[in-house]
């Protein structure tokens, strides 16, 4: 069973100084590489969780397989065919079968039209998936459990979770195959996080959804992903089934990102993983290892040489000198 | 969650609360229908002399006295407000329209044309309006149409300067990048989406800018650049006025009083819309 | 109970605050209750609309020009913070009251640089410029900021999210202030970073011995660093005690339904996560008897007719509910 979404090596990388002699001469560095090298797959109906802080390139990842940004180089297969690039060099995928949602729950609905109208659009913007939108507006306000009334309602009358809810009916309204949602539960207090989660989860194994799901909470991931990939300054260090890393996570970074949240138990002695420093600056990416400045594990190996991806498993890949040992084994 | 009002409800329940705001809301309808009804309340006909009238102080019969030719002034500041209405609407209508279009494109659209609209906007800016008046007249000749065009020109690069800020501003918003994920084109987002966010304040910028054009119409009809005798507008007759000061002060001050009244009036409406749409007071509600 | 009396530092005494506004008065605090002592960590537990930042306000006397004080008291070291005059006010903030903000880059002003900021934050002391600088510096390498020299130097900008916040507590504690307010330091930050800080916070008031006040949503955090904790739903207190006792023995059904949903809790997979059903009130139009019925699965017939009042069930721990209280 070939997968839904193939990514091989897909690089990202913004211009920093538009001043021709610098990109002439190399000053000032002419670039930021946001994403170095970035494969994935995504099977039908399953989760794929990608985590990462800031600067490691999570974003800019989406952004480039929805067309938003330019994909500097890579390929990718949605449904076994090539999806194509657009003269700017900007993948084109057939966006009624992939759909997004954006972080900012009432910040990505038209702050000027109601809801009736936002979820009417993709109707009108791709002609002949329905024939009736205003029974679709109805479907869908259905779809994510939201009551009638709510079509006349604009961004600004909605809480938090009302306006998420809103923006997944969106993105289910040309019947993708694949949905990215963008740090779905951001804004959302913990009391309602699970909320969103949970329809998401409900929709998946109702309509048969392929998710990828963005996100810094390693927590929330747990319970929706079937498999994750941890991202740090543009690379996956750590990728593979969820409940396998949650369990024996292989990379240090990985195992640091794990204890990093702690649970509400003062007595609770998490084997924490401590970093040091931050994360480094992209223009400044270390040498070697690019995880090395902050390692608590770092050897002279990590200092000079690029690691190789190392093959766990058939699905389960670290990219690391020395991955941590799995105590099962 | 209770849901608030929509956005016309809840600018007027706030407009309600801002006394500036209701009057000048409130000089604004009155100027406007009574110039509107200048034909049909007008108690002389403004072109009508009568030189044995003429500098007249108020009375019964010349409300606000008489000019140079016994002309009635009320009459002729009804009917110039005709003018200045004609004016306001034509020039700012079209030049708000031009500026619209090219600020979203220069907003929106490519980095070079960005650069290129903004460089046009900014020459258009640096030339002095009077200046530039006086080279429109020289080639078209004095009169009405020229005064809007001369406005028009000198108008659109300041709608089009706020439009492209406002469009830029919006562009690396979520939900515009929303739509662009959706697929929908650049003309669906910029009708749909970019203009119905920057609307407000393209139109609190519009009824401040009333005052303004008014003023620059006063002030090249002022000159002879404008309309032409006899037609009555604000600024011929301060004109007029200006000349037999010594003789009658009803003139200057009967072409002054309109200029003054819709400036305070625009002006309070304008600014009460502004603090309305202001998204920081706003979140204090 | 027998314990010495010392008087706590800070003491917030049944504090109603409410806000005019267009559609009626907005009651965004009711009757809180609740007290730092010296050299502890209190920590105040919250979703939004439960009235922190009203709280903190209310404490450093920034309330917005719309806020009436209904009722109530807030007392710092014996003195009623809100009838104190403004300059006595204002030589509190910053000498023995400080405070940290949620976004580093609004509480630290962009076009002043480093050193300079640290510099003013200094301006109550009587110590020349030299002696300024040294204290930042020893400052700066204390929250653990390498090469302090070059940052003294440096502005808000080129500084990376998490040294930023660094340098918001060192402006903070400069001053050896007797009580940081922290507003949700690390809530912008990520998660390895928030670990860093937060220890870097504990270390610190080890070192200082002074009180903190730390609000955050962020459950584990306070578990770590806190001694005592308050939970606020909709403007009141619902339930408060030490860290153990509120977070092993949560005894109001907020509380409790807010540990099941964190989801470092959660140990077992699960695909339905647990919410809590229903929204906030309105406060404006406040509904008779307890602010959590309409959410709550234990409530009887008395929540629904008078406000439960804060009350001790036992050491200290206190909760507002009538159900709690009558189980063990």
């Amino acid at each position: 069973m070939s997968a839904l979404l193939e990514v091989r090596d897909l690089y990202v990388r913004y211009p920093r100084s538009r001043r021709v002699i610098n990109q002439i001469t190399g000053r000032g560095a002419a670039w930021v590489d946001v994403v170095e090298g970035v494969s994935l797959d995504v099977s039908r109906g399953e989760t794929l969780a990608i985590i990462g802080e800031s600067g490691s390139g999570k974003t800019s990842l989406i952004m480039a397989l929805m067309g938003l940004v330019t994909a500097r180089r890579g390929d990718v297969r949605f449904n076994g065919e090539a999806v194509g690039r657009n003269v700017r060099g900007r993948l084109q995928p057939d966006r009624r079968r992939i759909a997004m949602m954006f972080q900012d729950p009432a910040g990505s609905l038209s702050p000027r039209m109601k809801v009736r109208s936002l979820l009417a659009e993709p109707y009108r913007i791709h002609p002949g998936v329905a024939d009736d939108p205003d029974a679709e507006v109805q479907r869908l306000l259905d779809l994510v459990g939201l009551s009638p009334e709510f079509a006349d309602r604009y961004a600004h009358q909605l809480s938090g979770g009302q306006a998420r809810r809103i923006g997944v009916a969106r993105s289910l309204a040309l019947h993708p195959d694949l949905i990215i949602a963008d740090e779905p539960t951001a804004g959302l207090d913990v009391s309602i996080q699970g909320d969103v989660l949970n329809l998401l989860s409900g929709l998946q194994e109702r309509l048969g959804l392929a998710l990828i799901v963005i996100t810094h909470n390693l927590n929330v991931v747990r319970h929706i992903a079937d498999r994750m990939a941890i991202m740090y300054l543009g690379r996956f260090l750590e990728q593979g089934p969820s409940e396998e890393i949650f369990r024996h996570a292989r990379h240090p970074y990985t195992r640091a990102l794990l204890s990093a949240n702690p649970e509400p138990d003062p007595d609770a002695r998490t084997e924490r993983l401590e970093l040091t420093g931050e994360v480094p600056s992209l223009l400044a990416r270390p040498s070697g290892c690019e995880f090395h400045t902050r390692c608590p594990f770092v050897q002279d190996d990590c200092r000079a040489v690029f690691p190789s991806p190392t093959r766990l498993d058939t699905e389960h890949q670290v990219l690391c000198h020395f991955p941590l040992p799995d105590p099962d084994v | 969650m209770t849901p608030r009002e929509g956005l016309i409800a809840s600018t007027w329940r706030q407009l309600r609360r801002d006394p500036l705001g209701l009057a000048g809301l409130t000089i604004v309808v009155v100027v406007g229908v009574v110039t509107l009804l200048a034909p049909w309340i007008a108690p002389h006909d403004p072109l009508e002399i009568d030189v044995y009238n003429r500098l007249m102080p108020p009375s019964a019969e010349y409300w606000l006295g008489t000019d140079q030719l016994g002309r009635d002034i009320f009459s002729r500041v009804l009917f110039g407000g005709q003018v200045a209405l004609k004016v306001s609407l034509v020039a700012i209508g079209v030049s708000m329209a031009i500026g619209l279009a090219l600020g979203m494109l220069a907003g929106f659209g490519p980095r070079w044309l960005d650069r290129l609209l903004v460089v046009a906007f900014d020459t258009m800016r640096s030339f002095p309006t009077i200046m530039f008046a006086l080279a429109i007249v020289a080639l078209l000749g004095p009169s009405l149409n020229t005064v809007i065009l001369v406005i028009i020109i000198a108008s659109i690069p300041i709608y089009g300067r706020v439009v492209r800020t406002q469009t830029l501003a919006l562009r690396e918003k979520d939900f515009i990048k929303a739509e662009r994920a959706l697929g929908a084109s650049t003309f669906r987002i910029l009708v749909f989406h970019v203009m119905p966010n920057i609307a407000a304040p393209l139109l609190i910028l519009a009824s401040m800018d009333v005052p303004v054009v008014v003023g620059m119409e006063a002030g090249l009809s002022f000159l002879g650049l404008g309309v032409e005798p006899p037609t009555p507008s604000w600024g011929s007759i301060l004109n007029d006025g200006y000349s037999y000061i010594r003789n009658s002060p009803w003139p200057i001050v009967a072409g002054g009083i309109p200029l003054i009244v819709v400036t305070l009036g625009f002006t309070f409406f304008g600014e009460s819309l502004r603090d309305i749409f202001d998204p920081k007071l706003r979140s204090k509600q | 109970m027998s314990e010495p009396e010392i008087a706590p530092l800070l003491e917030v005494d049944r504090l109603s605050v409410s806000y005019d506004t267009d559609r009626g008065r907005l009651r965004a605090l009711r009757s809180v209750s609740f007290d730092i002592g010296r050299g502890e960590i209190v920590g105040i537990v919250g979703e939004s609309g439960c009235g922190k930042s009203t709280l903190i306000s209310a404490v450093i006397r920034l309330l917005a020009s719309n806020a009436r004080l209904d009722d109530g008291a807030i007392r710092f070291d014996g003195e009623d913070l809100m009838s104190l005059a403004p300059d006595r006010m204002r030589a509190l903030r910053g000498a023995r009251l400080a405070m940290v903000f949620q976004d580093p880059m609004t509480s630290l002003n962009p076009v002043l640089s480093i050193g300079r900021q640290m510099l003013d934050v200094q301006y109550q002391r009587k110590a020349s410029g030299t002696d300024k600088r040294e204290r930042s510096l020893a400052m700066l390498q204390k929250v653990g900021i390498p090469d302090p020299e070059r940052r003294l130097r440096e502005y808000p900008h080129q500084l990376s999210g998490g040294m930023r916040q660094r340098v918001a507590i060192a402006m903070a504690l400069l001053m050896e202030p007797a009580l940081l307010i922290a507003d949700e330091p690390t809530t912008a930050l990520d998660a390895t970073l928030e670990v860093q800080i937060i220890h870097q916070l504990k270390a610190l008031q080890a070192d200082f011995g002074c009180s903190i006040l730390f609000i955050s949503h962020h459950l584990g955090v306070i578990a770590e660093l806190c001694d005592r904790v308050v939970v606020m739903y909709a403007g009141e207190v619902v339930e408060s005690g030490t860290v153990r006792q509120v977070f092993h023995e949560p005894r109001h059904p907020y509380t409790r339904k807010l540990l099941e949903c964190d989801p470092a809790r959660i140990s077992e997979r699960t695909r339905q996560l647990p919410i809590i059903a229903g929204a906030l009130p309105d406060l404006v139009e406040l509904p008779e008897g307890c602010v959590f019925r309409t959410r709550c699965d234990r409530a009887v017939a008395e929540c629904a007719q008078r406000r439960p009042a804060l009350e001790d069930a036992g050491d200290g721990h206190r909760v507002a509910c009538f159900v709690a209280r009558s189980t063990s």
